[in-house]
């Protein structure tokens, strides 16, 4: 709570911050929005804003590989599934059940003590020393960049000359270049085969580290395995049951 | 710079996963009780994901993160395929409808 | 005193043992021949069929040869031996062979050089035939022609057991007693086949009509039993044979038993009719009685003699030689003090263990004779037991025909002369005043039945007893001579009521009957011999008479010979004297009421005919038989006692009777010597003579002519005539002493069992049900009352547990989430950070 009001004394902060409070707080309005809603389709609109913004904030965190995959796979995958189920399920009746307000004023109860619990436990954590105390660490790749960027800037800064200036400003460049060309994609490929490219630098090399090949393989064989499940699930089965009609 | 950290994208996540566990509370409709649970997977992910970038782990977390994508969609097409069959055992997509597992 | 007939033959005696073989052969043969006819005909109609007579033409043919076998196996016998046992008949000459028969002579003797062939030959014989141990009696390898033939061979067919000492075999005995019995039951028994083939035919046919059982449905139907009746005939022929030829007491007892049974088959053949297997159950059960006493006998015996053999084994002296030893005498070596009689080895030693002669106390062996002798009054219908016999007329006749003459009822008087040298002078006199009471009783029982048949059976009973009284006062050659001579009458006589019995359609009562002899004359005639031969008649002066006036002459002489030595025992001779006038008396009686006067049933007498000659063959052989049986072949010899017939069976005696022997024992009794009997031979003939001849014309003056009227007897004797047509109220003697008491013992013993032991038992049960009772209180309160808790509780927290699930989801969800909130605010609030 603390940091909170300690982040609206600082301000905003920054491009990357202006970002961070929209998306952060479109994806909180999106998720609450989901809760509120009774309408079921106009839930699975306020999940996209939640998700997307979700992606957003993937992004913002440079995880641009997972962002991408968080749009395709949610946005584009997931909730068009759930979209389909709300046809195929919903017939007039059934598209509005209502919550007692018992239930919602309990539930919302409950949710507002679980969230006072965990932002307590959040906050009450000092996550700099617990970085510290992670044996294979180096330093956390935000702090890596900031290292860079405050480097290149003050490299900019000092350079007097135009061809000092100039070369700074194509480090400066090609820092952006390459952090616009999306490093984890590649990074993510290679940590699949064990090697990890954010780690190189740090003392405890992991060139023995396990890679995520063969997880990766699995799950993309469960993958296949859930959806021929489902599609079995899901096939239309003519029922016979005379008087209550085929709804399907 | 910003000064956006680790916390803040916790607090996102915390209030993701809580609007989650309360969709899946309140939800009547079986639908929803799934996008509850998409929430809940989302909210962890972003502290996956925030873990990955603020602490040393550095990209365990992402590739973690990325599994729980895929089972995200794979529990999502399972669970709607229950849920169509629920629907046509019911004739409804109301989860108190299905009370069978009463003691 | 040599016969000229006889010296043609004349020569050396030839080797005893093979004689012997050659006489156990044939006899053997005619003794196992009814087995296989037996074994054959039960099982007839696997390869004949129900109306086929072939059954009876095997029997007949079974015991036919082995009457031919017998035969053959007599006359071989007198051919080797030279007929000395019809030469030796002069009183004192047999006394001077008693004299010469001395064993020392024969073993001393039988091994010097001078006889050396002979001893060679000899113990081949022996290797040639190891197993079978045969021996001869009485060797005398005297030089020259004068040999003695030995008086009895003997032998062992096959060991069966050997426990310890006691030997188990099947033995053999063959003296002149055996020959003749063998000859006269194969002889009788083949009449009385031939008879039966006739006498049996209505049982040929698939469904016999029993008249005389009731069921619902009217009479009651069988198959008829043709074949079975003939298996069972040889079955008793078999038996009867083995018994005579048996060589040890353990093997007479054998066939004693199979005697019991197969007579038990044929009494009850009727086995339908309620009276027949009575009457069956009652002679085996009877017999039993006997039998026990019997089997004590055995075991008394056994235990102090350790041996069953009749005749010795090799060096191992057998029962003759052990009691009455081997000094020729017929005297038993009695101790000073009359309590112990020494035990003698086959040299006429006594016998000796651990240094001290072997002795069987006195007292003991009378109670051994008498044991044995209680199995012949049980076999032979004698005095207590002697009320089975008239019921077994239930069987066919012509069994009842075997079983008065040759098989049954001859066993007992058989095996008591047989085991003569074994009584001490007590039992003789026991067994003459059990046979002195058995021919009174039986007598006067006769002088008033009316069934034709019962009145045989009381008649056998009484020459039963007659048989016993003359084995008793010594008469023992006497005895035997009337059980031969009986046999022929009696089963002619039988054979001739059965031929009445058919001849008038199963009609027995003697009142019914009257003037037959006009339509069935053999039968008549025939049955005119056998009561003339079984009273005892006889031409005055010359002295000729039918075979039953000499063997009872023999009788009554030795019991006045008897009373006179003891003249206490008068009454041994008075009784015998009185009842055979009244022998004379019924069976007169019977004739005349049969046979002779005018039919007093008309319907009976119309209806009545001749028995075809199957039937009437065996009645002429028999009367020709029972009529001179006892004559002279010759008739340069006598009759009767100087007769073949006689000279034969008292030829094989085993205790010479040469003088009078005074019994040491408590009795006191002297038995007559043969030249006492002879002394008043005439007398005691001329007494018998008359009181048959009494009776007889008595008979004729009631039956005959009618001069006296019976029914006015009758009246003057109600009491009498009662008694006696209750048969001396021995059945309700033995009703009141035997069943009434062991009916109120078991009632007793029921009451006891009902009272005493059921209450008991009730207790024990009531208070195992109150025990239970409380155990199962306890049961249901305290174990049940647990476990139903522990369930219970279990059940009841799990219904309150229940209402949390209530299977909706999202109240679940709830639960995780409230859950979480209040772990987490436990752990923050307990746990300082």
């Amino acid at each position: 709570m603390t940091y909170l009001l300690e982040q609206a004394a600082n301000g905003i902060g920054g491009t990357d911050g202006l970002l961070f409070w929209v998306f952060a707080i479109l994806s909180c309005v999106g998720a609450v929005a989901v809760v509120a809603t009774q309408n079921i389709v106009r839930m699975a609109f306020w999940l996209v804003v939640s998700l997307g913004s979700v992606a957003a904030l993937f992004f913002l965190m440079h995880a641009d590989f997972l962002g991408a995959a968080q749009l395709l796979i949610y946005v584009g995958g997931t909730v068009v599934l759930l979209v389909f189920g709300v046809m195929l399920t919903a017939s007039g009746h059934t598209i509005k059940v209502q919550t007692s307000p018992a239930e919602t004023l309990l539930g919302g109860g409950v949710g507002l003590l679980l969230l006072c619990v965990l932002i307590f436990a959040i906050s009450t954590v000092n996550w700099a020393d617990i970085s510290q105390q992670i044996p294979a660490a180096g330093d956390s790749p935000a702090i890596v960049d900031a290292r860079e960027d405050a480097s290149l800037a003050e490299s900019l800064s000092v350079a007097t000359t135009p061809e000092a200036k100039a070369t700074a400003e194509k480090a400066l460049a090609a820092v952006e270049a390459r952090r616009q060309a999306g490093r984890t994609i590649r990074q993510l490929g290679l940590s699949f085969y064990g090697l990890r490219p954010d780690h190189m630098n740090s003392s405890a090399n992991a060139a023995s580290a396990p890679g995520y090949l063969l997880p990766f393989e699995i799950i993309s064989v469960h993958l296949l395995v859930v959806l021929i499940g489902a599609a079995y699930l899901a096939r239309a089965k003519r029922r016979v049951t005379p008087g209550s009609g085929t709804d399907l | 710079m910003g000064e956006v950290g680790l916390e803040a994208y916790l607090f996102v996540g915390a209030v993701l996963f809580v609007c989650g566990v309360v969709c899946m509370a309140t939800k009547r409709n079986g639908i929803g009780v799934l996008m509850g649970v998409e929430l809940v997977l989302n909210g962890a992910n972003i502290n996956f994901v925030a873990f990955s970038r603020f602490t040393p782990l550095g990209l365990d977390g992402q590739a973690t993160a990325l599994f729980v994508v895929v089972l995200a969609a794979a529990e999502a097409a399972v669970a709607l395929a229950i849920a169509l069959n629920y629907y046509n055992n019911h004739l409804t997509i109301d989860v108190d409808r299905g009370n069978e597992l009463q003691g | 005193m040599d016969f000229d007939l006889f010296s043609v033959v004349q020569r050396s005696i030839m080797d005893p043992q093979s004689t012997g073989e050659v006489l156990r052969t044939l006899l053997t043969v005619a003794w196992l021949l009814p087995l296989c006819g037996f074994v054959a005909e039960i099982y007839w109609l696997r390869w004949s069929h129900r109306l086929s007579k072939s059954a009876a033409y095997s029997a007949v043919a079974c015991i036919g040869i082995g009457f031919l076998c017998s035969a053959s196996a007599l006359v071989y016998w007198g051919v080797q031996t030279n007929w000395q046992a019809l030469q030796a008949t002069e009183h004192g000459e047999h006394g001077e062979h008693a004299e010469h028969e001395h064993a020392e002579h024969e073993h001393a003797e039988l091994h010097q050089p001078a006889d050396a062939a002979k001893a060679e030959a000899a113990a081949h014989a022996v290797d040639k035939h190891e197993h079978q141990q045969a021996a001869v009696g009485e060797e005398h390898p005297h030089e020259g022609n004068h040999a003695v033939a030995p008086k009895f061979y003997s032998g062992s067919f096959y060991k069966l057991a050997q426990f310890g000492s006691l030997i188990v075999s099947l033995d053999w005995y063959i003296d002149s007693l055996t020959l003749v019995m063998f000859t006269m039951v194969t002889f009788i028994a083949t009449c009385i086949h031939l008879f039966a083939i006739g006498y049996m035919k209505d049982e040929l046919t698939e469904e016999y009509e029993d008249h005389q059982v009731h069921t619902s449905h009217g009479h009651f139907t069988r198959p008829g039993r043709f074949h079975r009746f003939f298996a069972y005939l040889s079955l008793f022929c078999f038996s009867m044979l083995g018994l005579v030829l048996a060589g040890n007491i353990f093997q007479v007892f054998i066939f004693w038993e199979l005697v019991g049974i197969s007579s038990y088959l044929l009494i009850g053949f009727y086995i339908e009719r309620k009276s027949a297997s009575t009457a069956a159950n009652k002679a085996f059960i009877m017999n039993r009685v006997g039998d026990f006493g019997f089997l004590i006998g055995l075991m008394i015996l056994w235990t102090w003699c350790g041996t069953f053999q009749f005749a010795d084994v090799g060096a191992e002296p057998g029962l003759f030689t052990m009691i009455r030893g081997d000094n020729g005498n017929g005297v038993m070596d009695v101790s000073e003090d009359g309590q112990q009689v020494f035990l003698h080895d086959t040299h006429g030693h006594r016998l000796e263990t651990d240094g001290k002669p072997s002795s069987i106390g006195y007292l003991l062996l009378i109670a051994a004779g008498c044991g044995i002798f209680a199995g012949c009054i049980g076999k032979s219908a004698q005095f207590p037991l002697q009320t089975w016999l008239p019921d077994a007329m239930e069987g066919p006749t012509p069994v009842s025909a075997l079983v008065h003459s040759a098989t049954m009822v001859a066993a007992g008087v058989y095996l008591a002369a047989r085991f003569y040298p074994v009584f001490t002078p007590e039992v003789l006199l026991v067994i003459a005043y059990i046979g002195c009471i058995t021919l009174f009783v039986a007598a006067t029982i006769a002088l008033v039945a009316t069934d034709i048949k019962r009145v045989l059976a009381y008649s056998t009973i009484s020459q039963l007893g007659y048989m016993m009284l003359a084995i008793g006062v010594a008469g023992w050659g006497a005895g035997l001579f009337h059980l031969v001579t009986h046999a022929f009458f009696k089963s002619l006589m039988f054979l001739c009521s059965g031929s009445v019995i058919a001849g008038c359609h199963h009609v027995q009562e003697m009142p019914q009957m009257g003037g037959l002899r006009r339509k069935m004359p053999i039968t008549a005639y025939t049955m005119l011999v056998g009561v003339i031969a079984i009273s005892g008649l006889a031409l005055p002066i010359v002295n000729i008479g039918f075979s039953g006036f000499y063997s009872k002459d023999a009788i009554v002489a030795s019991a006045l010979a008897y009373s006179n030595a003891n003249s206490v025992h008068m009454l041994l001779f008075v009784t015998p004297l009185v009842t055979a006038g009244i022998t004379a008396f019924y069976m007169f009686r019977l004739w005349f009421l049969t046979f002779y006067g005018e039919p007093r049933d008309q319907h009976v007498y119309d209806h009545c005919h001749e028995s075809p000659l199957v039937m009437t063959g065996p009645l002429m052989a028999l009367s020709v038989l029972a009529a001179t049986c006892a004559w002279s072949w010759c008739l340069t010899s006598g009759s009767g006692e100087e007769g073949p017939l006689y000279r034969l069976i008292s030829f094989s005696a085993t205790v010479p009777a040469d003088a009078a022997i005074t019994s040491v024992g408590p009795a006191h009794v002297t038995l007559p010597s043969h030249h006492d009997v002879h002394d008043v031979h005439g007398q005691a003939g001329v007494l018998a003579l008359l009181a048959a001849v009494a009776g007889s014309v008595f008979a004729y003056l009631m039956y005959g002519v009618r001069i006296i009227n019976p029914a006015d007897i009758r009246r003057q004797f109600p009491g009498t005539y009662d008694f006696l047509v209750d048969k001396w109220r021995f059945d309700v003697l033995y009703d009141a002493m035997f069943v009434r008491p062991v009916h109120i013992v078991s009632a007793w013993c029921a009451g006891f069992d009902k009272k005493v032991l059921d209450g008991i038992l009730h207790a024990s049960a009531s208070i195992t049900m109150v025990v239970s009772r409380w155990d199962r209180l306890f049961d249901e309160n305290m174990v049940d009352g647990l476990v139903n808790m522990v369930g219970n509780v279990t059940r009841s927290i799990g219904y309150s547990l229940r209402v949390v699930q209530t299977g909706r989801l999202r109240q679940y969800v709830m639960w995780i989430a409230v859950g979480v909130v209040v772990l987490f605010g436990v752990l923050f609030t307990s746990m300082p950070r």
